[in-house]
């Protein structure tokens, strides 16, 4: 068991996905972080969830691994 | 540089650098005379354009999908192998401005829940120590004390503890007409302050506010699949291996490689994908824009089958706040003050809605219900039994008064002639008895409500067939409020399993049932119906996130709505479908006839996406009448609402 802990989960929206490709892309360029435990992205209400280790993976860093996947997001309060 | 870079990525790049090289080319070839040139821009622009659909089509193999992707990319790689270097880069080119038109237009579909999401508050004014102090929004403690200034967004739910103000709620609720709040009114993040100034204790905030749950029940049932989608999505998954297939075959047997590779342009099911999750994204966004929060696709579709409505009498169809109306004395030494009295006095532990009436009424008469009774028990369905200064007083209807001891027949049939002219009269019963004698008879009447004729005959309007009324009230009265009102059946004297059966049989009977209830005491039959609605769920919590459709306000007007934009909505799918299918059709026909190429065959793929696009955002915009706070004057003359809208007159 390797759950990583003091996770948080963190809501980003971007801005809209048009091809059913990037929910893969955008996963695995979050998931390639450390300090990421999951990810799911939901691709008609273009939503992000991410469950991390704000230590290890902050919320900019994930924008960042979004914005690599070809996609500009913001962290949600909800 | 910031520029450059952003350009770089924008989503019209490749289409303006592809494009920019077939003019290149053409002007080589035709206008320069240097086809060698010529032939070179042409493969540069395919190049350009499609080793970004390349790359994703390797990617979907990798995860072993095959996809549109994988289609025109073999068409691509095909045609620049037989030196067909136009037809590839007209393909490419194509694929990708009609992928830049679409995810800029697939963006104004999801318009209505981005709006939501930029109504949500970012700041809040707090009194902390005295002092104003500006926070993050998120950031507000449960019951500290918010200033709501005018014009500023309100920024959690709460309570108003001090001040007036009006607020624009159409956010929320869907209604713009501003709603003035005074001390004790609730308030909800993401209104909008239109005049004064309140004080707001905070009792949401950030995600347990109604308006984030808005937005993720939206953002819930924008993402969750239909059924109809759900078969779609099965259907690509063997289409498009199956085209690559039939391709080959036809290559193989005509020996015409162009005509292979025309069909695996062809059979681009880029529309038939889209066609669905379009309209429902629209739909749904067009719902919560008016205040109707539909679970899914799933519900949209089931909620436009829907033939038949049951509703609930009390505080659906009738104001739910019964009031005192009668109190016949039955015995000549007994006058109203003691029935009223030993009625209110007998009820005063109870919670029965029909008890409030009359203890109420007892005490505006200036007989006040002071204490409780010595011994309580309530008989469901039938009224209550109490003990009072030792003697056994009975209030309910007349199978209650039957059971106890010791009566008059006479008195008995006296207190049902009452009952019955106070029943058709549309008032409730009630038969008060003390030690076993009839001493009096009181009513009690709930007011129908003023949109309630209305509301019946627009589900009428709207292609529900039977509209039911389910109540636990006597059949005299149910009907009485019924004719009032126009419902088809009634269902009266129902116990709350009762419902449940009455929904379930009305399903037996074959119809699509869609139960309007307050949730609480009609969970069962909620469950049960095929559709559950809630009423002025706003503030409710429980009921937004469960309620298979939400109407945030308490409008009974909403529900017509609510089933008129479902019908909508599934006949947009539908013609989405056609329309995708259609356009394939017509291109295969098109190849085998001859006249068809490649580049044509891509155009006319792309332009059928657009519109499938363009279909669905029809549903975003206002149709017809809006739905109003009040039913129409019934003359038709009413100014429209806003400048350009059009407001369909009410007949009286």
């Amino acid at each position: 068991m390797s759950t990583i802990t003091n996770t948080t989960k963190t809501i980003l929206r971007a801005e809209g996905f048009s091809c059913p490709s990037c929910v893969g892309k955008i996963e695995k360029q979050v998931s390639r972080l450390e300090g990421v435990e999951s990810v799911t992205v939901h691709f008609a209400s273009a939503r992000v969830e991410v469950v991390h280790d704000p230590a290890l993976a902050s919320t900019d860093d994930l924008v960042a691994a979004i914005a690599k996947a070809g996609y500009t997001a913001k962290p949600a309060a909800f | 540089m910031n520029h450059v870079h952003s350009w770089l990525s924008g989503r019209w790049t490749v289409p303006t650098v592809s494009g920019l090289l077939i003019l290149a080319s053409l002007a080589s070839s035709q206008l320069l005379g240097e086809p060698g040139w010529g032939d070179l821009f042409m493969v540069a622009a395919a190049v350009v354009a499609g080793t970004p659909v390349v790359i994703k089509a390797w990617r979907a193999l990798t995860a072993k999908v095959i996809g549109i992707d994988l289609l025109v990319s073999v068409a691509a790689i095909g045609a620049v192998v037989i030196g067909e270097y136009w037809e590839a880069a007209a393909v490419t080119f194509l694929f990708a401005v009609g992928h830049a038109l679409e995810s800029a237009t697939l963006n104004k579909t999801r318009s209505a829940l981005a709006e939501l999401i930029a109504v949500a508050p970012d700041v809040a004014v707090v009194l902390r120590d005295g002092q104003q102090v500006e926070v993050g929004a998120a950031e507000v403690r449960e019951g500290e004390t918010v200033l709501v200034k005018n014009g500023a967004k309100v920024p959690v739910d709460g309570v108003v503890s001090a001040g007036t103000g009006a607020l624009d709620e159409a956010s929320i609720t869907g209604e713009s007409i501003p709603v003035e709040k005074s001390a004790g009114d609730k308030v909800f993040a993401g209104t909008i302050a239109t005049g004064g100034f309140l004080q707001v204790t905070a009792t949401g905030v950030g995600a347990d506010t109604t308006l984030a749950r808005i937005i993720h029940r939206v953002e819930e049932a924008q993402d969750a699949k239909a059924k109809t989608q759900a078969f779609m999505d099965r259907f690509s998954a063997w289409y498009t291996p199956a085209i690559i297939v039939m391709a080959v075959l036809f290559g193989l047997i005509t020996r015409d490689v162009v005509l292979a590779l025309t069909l695996l342009v062809i059979g681009c099911p880029g529309a038939l994908v889209i066609s669905i999750p379009v309209s429902i994204v629209a739909g749904i966004g067009r719902g919560a824009k008016d205040g109707i929060l539909i679970k899914g696709g799933e519900f949209l579709e089931t909620s436009a089958r829907v033939d038949a409505v049951a509703l609930d009498k009390t505080g659906t169809l009738t104001e739910g706040r019964p009031k005192l109306t009668d109190i016949v004395p039955l015995q000549p030494d007994v006058d109203r003050d003691e029935v009223l009295l030993t009625a209110a006095r007998a009820e005063a532990g109870s919670e029965h809605p029909l008890a409030k009436p009359i203890i109420d009424a007892a005490n505006a008469a200036g007989l006040p219900v002071v204490g409780l009774p010595e011994h309580t028990e309530p008989v469901p369905g039938k009224g209550i039994v109490a003990t009072l200064d030792g003697h056994r007083i009975a209030v309910g209807n007349l199978a209650l008064i039957e059971s106890e001891q010791g009566r008059d027949p006479s008195d008995d049939a006296r207190a049902a002639e009452v009952g019955q002219e106070l029943a058709a009269a549309g008032r409730t019963p009630m038969v008060v008895a003390r030690d076993g004698r009839v001493i009096g008879v009181v009513g009690v009447a709930d007011q129908v409500r003023d949109d309630a004729r209305e509301m019946v005959r627009q589900l009428h309007g709207a292609g529900v067939k039977k509209v039911v009324m389910l109540t636990g009230d006597i059949e005299p009265v149910a009907r009485s409020v019924g004719s009032q009102v126009g419902v088809d059946e009634i269902r009266a004297g129902l116990l709350p399993e009762d419902k449940l059966d009455a929904v379930a049989d009305l399903q037996r009977q074959g119809y699509t049932v869609a139960m309007v209830g307050d949730g609480v005491n009609d969970a069962p039959a909620l469950a049960t119906a095929d559709i559950g609605v809630a009423m002025g769920a706003a503030g409710t919590g429980v009921a937004i996130e469960t309620a298979d459709i939400a109407l945030m306000k308490d409008n009974l007007l909403k529900l017509p709505e609510a089933v008129s934009l479902a019908r909508r909505t599934v006949n947009n799918m539908r013609q989405n479908i056609v329309i995708a299918l259609v356009t394939v059709a017509a291109l295969l026909a098109g190849v085998l006839f001859g006249g068809v190429t490649m580049a044509i065959g891509m155009l006319v793929h792309e332009m059928s996406v657009l519109v499938v696009i363009a279909n669905a955002m029809r549903l975003l915009r206002r149709h017809g009448g809006r739905t109003l706070d009040r039913p129409g004057d019934g003359t038709g003359t009413g100014t429209p609402a806003r400048a350009g809208e059009v407001r369909t007159p009410q007949p009286a």
